[in-house]
């Protein structure tokens, strides 16, 4: 286990620094880094004298390595666009994401594993065809085009929900929430749902597939043969074994959610980190892509760590074998 | 007892679910108009000549001033959607083609000679791919989208190197299981070369699982493709892809304009939805655990 | 006369498909009186399996009971609802499966299956149920089950994991249980060791057993009435040694006459010699080999390791004395062998015995780890870094027909691919030299543009044989060639084995699980354990005297049938 855990800690180690890496070349070493320093009006001497402050004469590695200790120091610099420090613009962002993409994974989770188990348990009844034909679509309907359906529909057409924004928050440990009061549930509902769509069908279709698998296996034979009833059979056999593939695709896909966050919080004008790199790409605000990509790359790491050690306590194959 | 090949077996196995052969027949459908689609489109929706003001944004069958009817309306600058939305097919399966198929071949490459060389060469390769799988294909397309700028190129090479991961992953693990295979083994006791080895036993047999990943990659190409114009860091406006025709309907839509935006919508859902479902079809073909 | 436990009368179990139904079961009757074991004789598609899921209620969509009854203790089974099928399974009536791999859940611990099976017929509380669990185990002879209880199945071997079924299968103390096939999948010292634990069992708890089996022997050392099924139907019951040693029906005699167990070793066994073509000549070279008898080709001190490579990480937590390095596996340890020209040596064990490993580096698929294999001398895989077999002269046949073909060639391009790609003919010759092959391996040389599917496993094998022979060898290795066919196919693919052999003066390696085929084709046998030789000898020395203890045991643990008093 020891092994285990240090040789993801040195994985996460070596991502880290050959992101920083890409990150270094895509954003300061493609454009020209001074613009990225200093707002373009500023006279010649000022760009003298920063060129020598950040050391932007020194060959590339020196900048490289000076640029990683700023890194490491939590010193991102200062966005343009905001004129602030871009790790407090970030922070202050991070939670509106972390609310939406968390409400959008938890209610593809737990509404679509049952769902799915359902339809692989009886692949050929009716209902499960309506939620094959429904996570089809799901999966098919582009985010975007699905997000602005719903505005249309809800917030347009029947104008029974808000179209865009927060709404009120309340705070909680000093972080405002929106999912605390009830004008920021609504305005929570459409994105959140908005955002799920896709991993709520992915979840059907790998809980279905799985499901209809283990099946027909010999261990739900076995199972049944021993007189265990259908429920139990679902809910303790067939839910443990389809529950390893499961857990990958979640922790996958809570990644790739936060990534989806930047169309559902476009459309929706959710004022979360999304929002701020679409803004700073189009405004060129560097400092924020590099910190946003560099945080991304982070909360992967953790992710991907969090899955592996879920592994381990799932599959008692892996725990006696890492032991 | 009729002669039949792997091929013709496949190929009735698949026409006899009516859904599956209805969605192909829906692919090949799309495909043969979007490749037509100088000869089919009523209007040449690029030609300057044909955009007349006074015709932007009317609705489904309007009757323009040219004389013909607009059967899914105009657009803001007076373009008939359906021509809009034939040219729009044609630049979205372009896309999604042509970075599907290299990273087809790019992936299938990396992953068969990783599975096939074995050892710290395939340990390395495969971690580099598991890293990138790790990193969602929209944030990556979205980061080589912002370094390199706007394009066709630019976007291309943003979806190949989104996009190739899945088929290296998919390669590797069905050329590494046909590794196996006592075939193989067969071979390689002949001896038979390395090169035909993998040419003509293994490519060959590791084929159909890349082919469902080709599906659904080109399908999510195209939907990538259409996301990454709809947020503005896609296709340049001269090239007015799906996604470019959504993203300017979108300003419309909240004044219940809302066929500017839902027509090219609708196609590229109606696309998607067929792709995935042929896909789906020989995925389920191809799992001998469900096979009676 | 006690009235019988299980009256099965008339049982039809068909299969709905696209091309109609595929009748499995189609009109069996039989009875089981109280603890009485019947044996369910038949090859594969027999329907011996559907009439045992038929009768526990359990078969797989679309297979549906058509018509006839299944009356258990004088109570009608078919036609019982979902939940009072559910009330017997587990109950009255139990079931154990083949593969003891596949049937335990590999994520859940031996206690935790147990108190589920227990959960499903009685209230229990968790304290109860482990001490159930425990003497469950202990039942049937599980080492330290105070321990084993907390383990999960991986944490097994085979057998033990079969044994944990049937405790499982045991718990409610069921009036009958149908085994499928249960020691199929295990070694024969194993399945010794089952078959006499399950015939205490059943004796001391007074349980009646239907036991399915393809193997007569193993049947024959349990069962007190056997029945025999073909194609859906029962075609002779009677008490077990009365069908084993007086056999009426026709199709239980060619049964028993297709075994080499009863055969003079050498000959052709009694079903289907059939392939009558002379293979072609052998234009490839012949000079060069030795006279027949002499050493041809020779296997020194030969080992196989295998041992994950270790990462950079692990590498320094070894050191540091962190953790455990990689486990090293000597699958092939350290083995010598001689192949003399023109004999059959048979390379006999269980598995993980190191056998088919042997057999590979004796064909030149794998590079041994230290030693050599020379063939007339000469190295039969190149040296360096990354080695390659030089020589067209061995050959090899695999086990599993249906994995060997590449299922998208047509099998006349099978045949044809590597003569032509070692010049031994021309593509213009091809299409003749596949056709004479064919012909010689009893198949009609017209079919060779049909693609592997379209043919039955074996056919595939003869195509397999084809194959091998195409490359004019001089030796052989035929890894199990015969273990995944029925036993009247397994008949015929010996006697052409025997045959080519014999035509082809052709040296073979024989490696196989099973004695009484190693004993009827092989001149020389060597015994294989734990990745070494323990014996090796003529083969009616062996059989006959044999001196080491493994060999011995592993002699007395295959199951004989009764002979016939003359």
């Amino acid at each position: 286990m020891l092994v285990f855990v240090l040789q993801r800690l040195w994985q996460a180690i070596v991502v880290i620094l050959a992101m920083s890496v890409l990150v270094f070349c895509g954003v300061y070493a493609v454009g020209n880094p001074i613009d990225v320093l200093i707002s373009p009006d500023a006279t010649q001497d000022i760009r003298a004298a920063v060129i020598a402050q950040y050391g932007l004469d020194l060959p590339l590695w020196q900048q490289y390595l000076g640029f990683l200790g700023r890194l490491i120091q939590g010193d991102f610099g200062h966005s343009f666009v905001y004129n602030m420090p871009v790790s407090d613009l970030i922070l202050s962002r991070l939670p509106a994401t972390l609310e939406l993409t968390l409400t959008a994974v938890m209610f593809a989770s737990l509404v679509g594993i049952p769902i799915g188990i359902y339809a692989g348990y009886r692949p050929h009844s009716p209902v499960s065809r309506a939620i094959m034909a429904v996570s089809i679509l799901g999966f098919s309907v582009p985010t975007f085009w699905f997000g602005l359906m719903l505005i249309m529909l809800f917030a347009v057409q029947c104008g029974c929900m808000p179209a865009g924004g927060r709404g009120e928050t309340l705070d909680l440990f000093g972080v405002p929430f929106s999912f605390l009061t009830l004008d920021g549930m609504q305005h929570l509902l459409l994105p959140a749902l908005n955002l799920a769509l896709f991993k709520f069908s992915l979840m059907i279709r790998l809980a279905r597939a799985g499901t209809r698998e283990v099946m027909l296996s010999d261990t739900v034979k076995f199972a049944r043969a021993a007189g265990l009833s259908e429920f139990t059979v679902l809910s303790r056999h067939v839910l443990r074994l389809i529950s390893i593939p499961l857990v990958t695709v979640f922790g996958l896909e809570l990644g790739s959610t936060l990534a989806f966050a930047v169309v559902t919080e476009t459309i929706f004008s959710w004022p979360g980190l999304g929002k701020l790199i679409i803004d700073s790409i189009t405004s060129l605000d560097r400092p924020v892509m590099v910190a946003y990509l560099m945080l991304v790359a982070l909360l992967f790491i953790v992710i991907n760590l969090v899955v592996d050690l879920a592994y381990a306590l799932l599959d008692p194959r892996l725990r006696k074998g890492r032991a | 007892m009729r002669e039949t090949t792997p091929l013709s077996r496949f190929l009735s196995e698949f026409s006899s679910n009516r859904t599956a052969a209805i969605a192909a027949v829906v692919v090949l459908l799309i495909v043969a108009i979007a490749i037509l689609a100088p000869l089919v489109a009523p209007q040449d929706p690029y030609d300057l000549a044909n955009l007349v003001l006074r015709d932007a944004r009317r609705p489904p069958g309007y009757v323009g001033t040219q004389g013909y009817v607009h059967w899914l309306g105009t657009d803001s600058q007076g373009r008939d959607l359906l021509s809009a939305i034939i040219y729009g097919l044609r630049i979205s399966l372009e896309m999604g083609v042509i970075a599907g198929g290299i990273a087809f071949l790019i992936g299938a490459f990396v992953g068969t000679s990783a599975a096939y060389v074995g050892g710290r060469f395939e340990s390395l390769i495969m971690r580099i791919i598991d890293l990138q799988l790790s990193f969602p294909a929209i944030l990556l397309a979205f980061v080589i989208a912002a370094m390199l700028g706007q394009g066709r190129y630019q976007l291309i090479m943003a979806l190949i190197f989104a996009q190739y991961a899945y088929f290296a992953r998919t390669a590797h693990g069905a050329a590494s299981a046909e590794r196996q295979k006592d075939y193989v083994e067969a071979a390689l006791s002949v001896p038979l070369s390395h090169t035909r080895v993998v040419l003509k036993h293994i490519l060959p047999n590791s084929l159909p699982p890349l082919i469902v990943v080709g599906t659904v990659q080109v399908a999510s190409a195209i939907s990538l493709e259409a996301t990454l114009s709809f947020l503005g860091v896609g296709l340049p406006p001269t090239e007015p892809s799906l996604g470019m025709l959504i993203a300017n309907g979108f300003q419309y839509l909240l004044s219940g304009r809302y066929w500017i935006s839902i027509y090219p919508g609708i196609a590229l859902i109606l696309f998607i939805v067929s792709l995935n479902l042929v896909g789906d079809q020989i995925r389920d073909q191809l799992n001998p655990r469900l096979r009676r | 006369m006690t009235a019988p436990l299980l009256e099965v009368t008339d049982l039809r179990t068909w299969f709905a498909t696209a091309r109609g139904e595929i009748k499995a079961v189609d009109g069996v009757s039989f009875t089981i009186n109280p603890g009485e074991v019947l044996g369910l004789v038949g090859e594969s598609g027999s329907g011996k399996s559907i009439t045992g899921f038929s009768i526990i209620g359990l078969i797989d969509e679309p297979g549906r009971i058509v018509e006839g009854s299944i009356k258990l203790e004088g109570r009608e089974l078919t036609g019982l609802s979902a939940s009072e099928l559910r009330q017997i399974r587990g109950k009255t009536v139990s079931m154990v499966f083949q593969d003891p791999m596949m049937t335990l859940n590999p994520v859940l611990s031996i206690e935790t299956q147990i108190r589920l099976a227990l959960e499903a017929h009685e209230k229990i509380g968790a304290d109860e149920a482990r001490r159930r669990a425990i003497a469950a185990l202990a039942q049937v002879r599980i080492p330290d089950p105070e321990i084993k209880v907390d383990y999960y199945p991986h944490q097994f071997s085979g057998g033990m994991r079969q044994r944990v079924a049937i405790a499982i299968a045991l718990l409610h103390r069921p009036k009958l249980i149908i085994c499928d096939e249960p020691t199929t999948a295990l070694d024969v010292s194993v399945q010794a060791e089952i078959l006499s634990e399950m015939k205490e069992l059943v004796a001391e708890l007074g349980t009646a057993l239907i036991w399915i089996s393809h193997d007569l022997a193993v049947v024959a050392s349990l069962a007190d009435r056997v029945a025999v099924m073909r194609y859906g139907q029962i075609v002779e019951t009677g008490a077990a040694l009365d069908v084993l040693t007086h056999p009426r029906h026709d199709y239980t005699k060619g049964l028993l006459d297709a075994l080499p167990s009863r055969a003079k070793p050498g000959e052709m066994l009694a079903r289907g010699a059939d392939a009558d073509a002379v293979p072609p000549p052998r234009e490839a070279a012949t000079h060069e080999v030795p006279p027949l008898g002499s050493p041809y080709l020779v296997i020194e001190d030969a080992v196989k390791i295998y041992q994950k490579p270790a990462g950079l990480i692990q590498s320094l937590a070894v050191r540091a004395g962190w953790a455990a390095p990689e486990p090293i596996v000597r699958a092939v340890d350290g083995v010598s062998l001689t192949l003399h020209r023109g004999e059959v040596l048979g390379l006999v064990g269980e598995s993980g015995s190191g056998k088919s490993t042997l057999g590979r580096m004796a064909a030149g698929i794998y590079a041994p780890t230290a030693g050599t294999v020379r063939l007339n001398g000469k190295a039969v895989m190149s040296g360096g870094r990354s080695p390659v077999k030089i020589t067209t002269r061995v050959q090899t046949i695999f086990q599993d027909p249906f994995a060997s073909l590449n299922g998208r060639m047509r099998i006349g391009d099978i045949i044809a691919e590597g003569p032509i790609a070692h010049r031994l003919i021309t593509r213009r010759d091809a299409p003749d030299y596949v056709g004479r092959w064919l012909a010689a391996v009893g198949l009609d040389p017209a079919l060779s543009n049909r693609f592997p599917h379209q043919f039955s496993g074996g056919q595939r094998q003869r195509i397999a044989i084809a194959r091998a022979l195409a490359m004019q060898p001089d030796v052989v290795v035929c890894d199990e060639p015969v273990a995944s066919l029925d036993v009247s196919i397994q008949a015929q693919i010996i006697n052409l084995l025997i045959k080519l052999r014999r035509e082809l003066d052709l040296s073979l390696i024989f490696i196989s699980h099973d004695l009484s085929v190693v004993r009827h084709l092989c001149d020389r046998v060597a015994i294989m354990y734990r990745g070494r030789i323990v014996e090796e000898g003529g083969a009616a020395e062996i059989y006959d005297n044999p001196q080491h203890d493994y060999t011995k045991r592993l002699l007395e643990a295959v199951p004989v049938l009764p002979e016939a008093a003359e």
